[in-house]
């Protein structure tokens, strides 16, 4: 089924709140098709659910600590 | 040299032929003369420091104390200026060298030409009809003119290694999460990397090291001893397993560029390829992450003043805010993918070659390039050959090499020698030993 970008462009601009001037809609219209390109050779790419993804979060401890080891109850 | 030597001759040389470069955007010299007159005095320890009285510049997305951080936009203009310097800056400072000014770069970082609409281009010092390369080409092109001898830079996708490529320069991006951001504009905080322009790699390499060390406040940053490599520069390559990547760095390549990379792999005795699998799709997942990324940072400009961007980077921006979210996800798992393939390629060489850029430096304004049989828009395609590398951060020194095109024997091209994680000594060490045997070097542009 083709995609209607116009309508994409239309639908996901209201969600966010983005309006996209007349003058700059031929140019993003061009630059979504672009990265729909981008998205077929991704989204094709066959992958496990063990496949993670590589936007690793590290978790932030506090500058200062509130108690020492052992103490606070903080496993 | 005295430093206050070396600051008044960087500046005169700014003075005289900037003005046609277009590398600067801010030049400080009351303050590049004031530190280099406290060097002379001894007043300050980073007198006996390995860089001292070393003029350096910076691109204008590190924080410099008492200007806006630009990285390279009209609307920053407004921004508050910076209350302290970049920690890369500090440590530079903290190591002798003196900064003398910011430099300029596409706009937000996002572009490979730096053809600022609102700054002007910097033109490439050996040939100024030409794009200097980017999205750091101030910092690659205030090298080759001779400026400074020494420049930072960011690199997303290739913003460092493409602008080494075309002025003739060496460059040093490192691995994902080594040298601390802290004080930098963000592009795509995911692959976003800071690093070294010089015009040699021993001045890299003392660079290099001297930034390097924990920053709590960069949570990307992976925790790593300081791993000096210039004391190990000069071991040779005669021990290392060294290849050259095939298939789409080829594929994607002119022939000025496989020449530059087959010279190099003659000076180091190899002739043996290696391919990596699916680097279309790296390439692909690095161009989706940066353009939700980078679209979802300047959101609300977005709404408020769309119009201030630079037109030739602002309907991208808005392109990648409209992104599924499933997209960038897969992208992200792809990356992932693709990096675990790659390192199996390191368990049986150390080093690879391939080139920076499909070609020398295009004329200021080209919109199309052909490669592969395929016309393909030019500003983009500058990074076809180090996007699949910096989308898993592996650590790049690009080296650059002459008269590989016979139409065109004064434009330089580079090389990238690209080692596995956390190893920029052994691609720096690669890169030194192509200098001693006189395959690259980075002279001063006659201007």
């Amino acid at each position: 089924m083709p995609v209607d970008y116009e309508a994409l462009v239309d639908a996901q601009s209201a969600l966010l709140g983005l309006a996209i001037a007349p003058e700059h809609r031929p140019g993003v219209l061009r630059y979504l098709q672009l990265a729909a390109g981008m998205a077929t050779l991704v989204m094709e790419h066959p992958l496990t659910p063990q496949d993670e993804s590589g936007s690793v979060f590290v978790p932030v401890s506090p500058a200062t600590p509130s108690a020492g080891p052992g103490e606070g109850g903080a496993a | 040299m005295s430093a206050l030597a070396n600051v008044r001759a960087s500046l005169a040389r700014i003075e005289a032929t900037d003005t046609r470069v277009n590398a600067f955007t801010d030049v400080l010299a009351e303050r590049a003369l004031a530190r280099a007159a406290q060097l002379d005095a001894g007043a300050t320890p980073a007198a006996a420091g390995p860089l001292a009285g070393v003029p350096f510049a910076v691109k204008n997305l590190f924080d410099l104390e008492g200007l806006p951080t630009l990285a390279g936009s009209k609307i920053e203009r407004e921004a508050a200026t910076a209350r302290r310097d970049a920690v890369l800056v500090r440590r530079l400072e903290a190591a002798g060298a003196v900064c003398v000014g910011a430099l300029n770069m596409d706009e937000y970082a996002y572009g490979f030409t730096t053809e600022n609409t609102h700054e002007g281009p910097t033109r490439n010092p050996h040939d100024l009809a030409r794009i200097a390369g980017g999205s750091s080409g101030g910092s690659a092109a205030a090298v080759a003119a001779g400026h400074v001898p020494l420049t930072l830079g960011s690199d997303t996708n290739g913003s460092i290694r493409v602008p080494s490529s075309l002025c003739g320069v060496f460059g040093l991006k490192p691995t994902y999460g080594r040298l601390p951001r802290t004080g930098s504009y963000p592009f795509v905080a995911s692959l976003d990397h800071l690093g070294p322009f010089a015009r040699s790699v021993r001045d890299l390499a003392v660079a290099y090291d001297v930034m390097q060390g924990a920053d709590a406040d960069d949570p990307a940053q992976v925790p790593r001893p300081v791993e000096p490599t210039r004391p190990r520069l000069d071991r040779g390559s005669e021990s290392l397993r060294i290849g050259v990547l095939g298939g789409w760095f080829r594929r994607m390549a002119l022939p000025e560029a496989t020449a530059a990379v087959d010279r190099m792999a003659a000076a180091l005795g190899t002739d043996r390829v290696v391919e990596w699998p699916e680097v279309e799709r790296a390439r692909a997942a690095a161009f989706l992450i940066s353009n939700a990324e980078g679209a979802t940072l300047h959101l609300p400009d977005l709404k408020r003043r769309a119009a201030d961007f630079e037109p030739l980077s602002r309907d991208r921006f808005l392109a990648g805010a409209l992104l599924p979210a499933a997209w960038m996800v897969q992208a992200q798992r792809v990356r992932h993918w693709f990096a675990r393939e790659v390192a199996k390629s390191f368990e049986s060489v150390d080093v690879l070659l391939a080139p920076a850029t499909p070609c020398v430096a295009p004329e200021i304004g080209t919109e199309w390039l052909e490669i592969a049989g395929q016309r393909l828009p030019a500003r983009a395609s500058m990074g076809l050959l180090t996007q699949p590398v910096s989308c898993i951060g592996l650590p790049v020194v690009t080296v650059p090499r002459w008269h590989t095109n016979p139409a065109l024997p004064h434009l330089p091209i580079g090389v990238q020698v690209i080692a596995a994680p956390w190893r920029e000594d052994l691609a720096l060490r690669v890169a030194y030993a192509l200098e001693c045997q006189a395959v690259t070097h980075a002279p001063v542009a006659m201007l």
